[in-house]
């Protein structure tokens, strides 16, 4: 029999082998039914051998799980499926270059007449990397230079150190990543880090000195995430007009917490996703493990995505917080909610509404906030298939509303509180994809239910990040 | 805070509260936790008027003055000139010593100043901000010359401050015969937070009690003008 060379298989599946023939680079293809195909798809085969070549400081028993599966493949077909999971398995580990799967019949005194041999050819990542890349926040760039040791002992541990420059903040920290042998979705992280943050919208300088430990695990169909941070936070005024709000709020604290997270992403991208949804639910519990701040902080993230006729994309999202005080210090300025801006309601200013003291905006409690959009291609399709697929129009609802609660009061006083005064804008605008992982924005909005106090951003406003409402 | 604010701190505060009080202006003291952070220069105490706020006497003084209300009008350019030097001899003098006997002296430091300074603060984080807090003022001492005094040296100085207050007060009510001045308002504020605080050791209250007209002078300051509040604190 011949050589089969299974190589960079995307979408399964792929034509049939002809015997002797090589097929190289095979993307998207179809399956053509042919006879002698049929054959060798029911033919049983038994795979006898699974060898990764190439391995330097990665340790074997590490792998040996993710290639597990191979040994179960029936057929040549599910051979080929197995062998291409196992490629992405073991690529996603992020200790690999590169890898190419190789399927082979049988040698040796063992070999069997319908035995398969498969050998994964692995280049490993060097000892020590170093990157250099810009980064986009909300609403703000940076230069981050980034020095890395994947797989510094051997099972996939990274160890990152990284450096970042930012027109709103600086800041430097180092991570240490390990996943758990055979099952990389459970991993631990412990990072050591330090960033200043400038905030011009209330006259706020911040400088958080921390260290936090997480733990990462699949449950069902959701991720879960466990940690625990301590955050020594230092604030002070920007420039000698801060208010005497923000003044009050300067010095040093320590918060000390506990926090989880759960995420549900059925979305097909992050970025103008097409379908699909996401579930995001996050709490915070501080002050029960030391620390000056104790609170509780609840926020959660819905978004739903559905494709309707002629490529237009309908989305609607909805974010709440609150934050509930334990004892009775108040709040701390650096974990209350902010709202308004590109990312969040558009038209107006960022982190611009809700409570204030002499044009310094001390965030709130409690918020809630919504956006519908539709997104359809550019108008007359210009550079369609190409650049032009970058772009998307949409046209924008977002609402919200950000206020302090007072919370002897009841729930039912709360919602009242939430439901009066909500600010809301509508607008349409350019939407550009930056690969995988911003997206950049150009809108006309028109704000309405403007408050006292509020600083809107009407007409053209941009914005660019990762996180939309 | 009474169990965290330091002699230094309450010496200046007191200064400035006498000052407000011999001008008349009605006033109302607010403790808080990270006053030295709020405050625009980063010393304490300020003052927060309307929209303004001004710290330490120097300025609080201009301040003041700017508003209408001055306490060395009177003076001429002569006894003004004499009033900065005496008051400079206060900061350099009373002030640094306050200062070094806090920080610069082990058993002070740490039976008293760091516990008093690390307490609004859970741990670590009031352990950390104290011994910063305590590299500073040594560095600031260093920087002055003061680093390798030793602690006699330092209430020697001190008893030389107050010779020299003394000579000059005489048997005068105040400095400046029959006004109160802001001269007056800062030695009241340092002399009198010296006798009334409790060190590891006496030794820096006994060099001012060795002066009987500054004790007058002290007590005659806390009736005028202090009579409706009780100063003492430990």
């Amino acid at each position: 029999m011949g050589t089969v060379h299974a190589r960079s298989l995307d979408p399964l599946p792929m034509q049939g082998p002809e015997l002797g023939v090589q097929a190289d680079d095979v993307e998207a293809l179809e399956i053509e039914q042919e006879p002698k195909q049929e054959v060798l798809e029911n033919k049983n085969v038994v795979v006898q051998q699974v060898t990764i070549d190439g391995l330097g400081r990665t340790k074997d028993d590490f792998l040996s799980y993710e290639i597990a599966e191979v040994f179960r493949a029936k057929n040549l077909i599910d051979v080929m499926r197995r062998s291409h999971e196992a490629r992405q398995k073991l690529l996603r580990l992020g200790i690999f270059r590169k890898v190419e799967v190789i399927i082979d019949t049988s040698r040796g005194e063992d070999a069997l007449p319908n035995g398969l041999d498969v050998t994964f050819e692995v280049t490993e990542l060097r000892r020590l990397t170093g990157s250099y890349n810009t980064m986009v926040g909300n609403n703000e760039g940076s230069m981050v230079l980034g020095v890395k040791l994947p797989n510094m002992l051997g099972r996939a541990e990274k160890l990152t150190f990284q450096f970042s420059y930012g027109t709103k903040e600086t800041s430097y920290g180092v991570s240490f990543f390990k996943p758990q042998p055979g099952q990389f979705e459970r991993n631990i992280s412990v990072n050591a880090y330090k960033v200043t943050g400038q905030f011009p919208w209330s006259s706020l300088r911040e400088t958080d000195r921390g260290i936090s430990t997480e733990l990462s695990f699949p449950l069902w169909k959701t991720s879960q995430t466990l940690k625990w941070e301590a955050v020594w936070r230092e604030l002070g005024s920007l420039g000698q007009t801060a208010s005497f709000a923000i003044r009050e709020e300067s010095g040093h604290s320590l918060k000390s917490s506990l926090s989880h997270a759960m995420v549900i992403d059925t979305r097909n991208s992050s970025i103008l996703p097409r379908k699909g949804g996401l579930l995001k639910i996050h709490q915070e519990l501080a002050g029960y493990t030391g620390g000056d701040a104790r609170f509780l902080k609840e926020d959660f993230e819905v978004q739903l995505n559905r494709t309707l006729i002629l490529d237009s994309v309908i989305s609607a999202s909805l974010w709440g917080g609150l934050l509930l005080p334990i004892g009775d210090k108040s709040t701390c300025i650096a974990d209350r909610f902010y709202l308004g801006g590109p990312t969040s309601i558009r038209g107006f200013s960022m982190y611009s509404m809700g409570p204030q003291s002499d044009g310094d905006f001390l965030g709130g409690e409690a918020y809630w906030a919504g956006g519908l959009h539709l997104y359809t291609p550019l108008p007359f399709r210009p550079g369609r298939g190409g650049f032009g697929d970058l772009f998307r129009t949409h046209f924008f609802l977002n609402a919200g509303n950000l206020c302090n609660l007072n919370y002897g009061e009841g729930p039912q006083a709360h919602l009242k509180k939430l439901a009066e005064c909500i600010r809301w804008s509508y607008g349409l605008g350019i939407v550009l994809r930056l690969g995988n992982i911003a997206r950049v924005e150009l809108n006309y909005c028109i704000p309405m239910g403007v408050q006292s106090g509020d600083r809107i951003c009407d007409g053209f406003q941009f914005g660019a990040g990762i996180r939309f409402l | 805070m009474d169990d965290q604010i330091l002699l230094s701190d309450h010496a200046s505060s007191l200064s400035v509260q006498a000052y407000l009080r011999m001008c008349g202006l009605p006033i109302q003291v607010v403790c808080r936790y990270n006053a030295e952070y709020m405050s625009p220069s980063g010393k304490i105490p300020f003052i927060h008027v309307g929209n303004q706020v001004v710290s330490e006497l120097g300025p609080v003084v201009q301040f003041t003055k700017a508003k209408g209300h001055s306490l060395s009008d009177s003076l001429d350019d002569v006894q003004r000139a004499e009033m900065k030097a005496y008051m400079e001899l206060v900061y350099n003098m009373l002030l640094t010593s306050e200062l070094f006997v806090q920080w610069c002296d082990d058993a002070t430091a740490g039976e008293i100043s760091r516990p008093r300074y690390s307490s609004p603060y859970s741990w670590p984080l009031g352990n950390i901000l104290a011994y910063q807090k305590q590299w500073e003022v040594r560095r600031k001492m260093n920087a002055i010359g003061w680093g390798g005094k030793t602690l006699e040296q330092v209430y020697e100085d001190v008893n030389q401050c107050c010779q020299a207050l003394s000579q000059r007060l005489g048997t005068q009510p105040y400095f400046f015969n029959k006004q109160a001045t802001e001269l007056d308002a800062l030695v009241f504020g340092h002399l009198f937070t010296i006798l009334t605080t409790r060190l590891t050791s006496t030794e820096l209250a006994e060099r001012v009690k060795s002066y009987s007209n500054l004790l007058s002078f002290c007590r005659r300051i806390e009736q005028t003008y202090f009579e409706d509040k009780k100063l003492m604190k430990d």
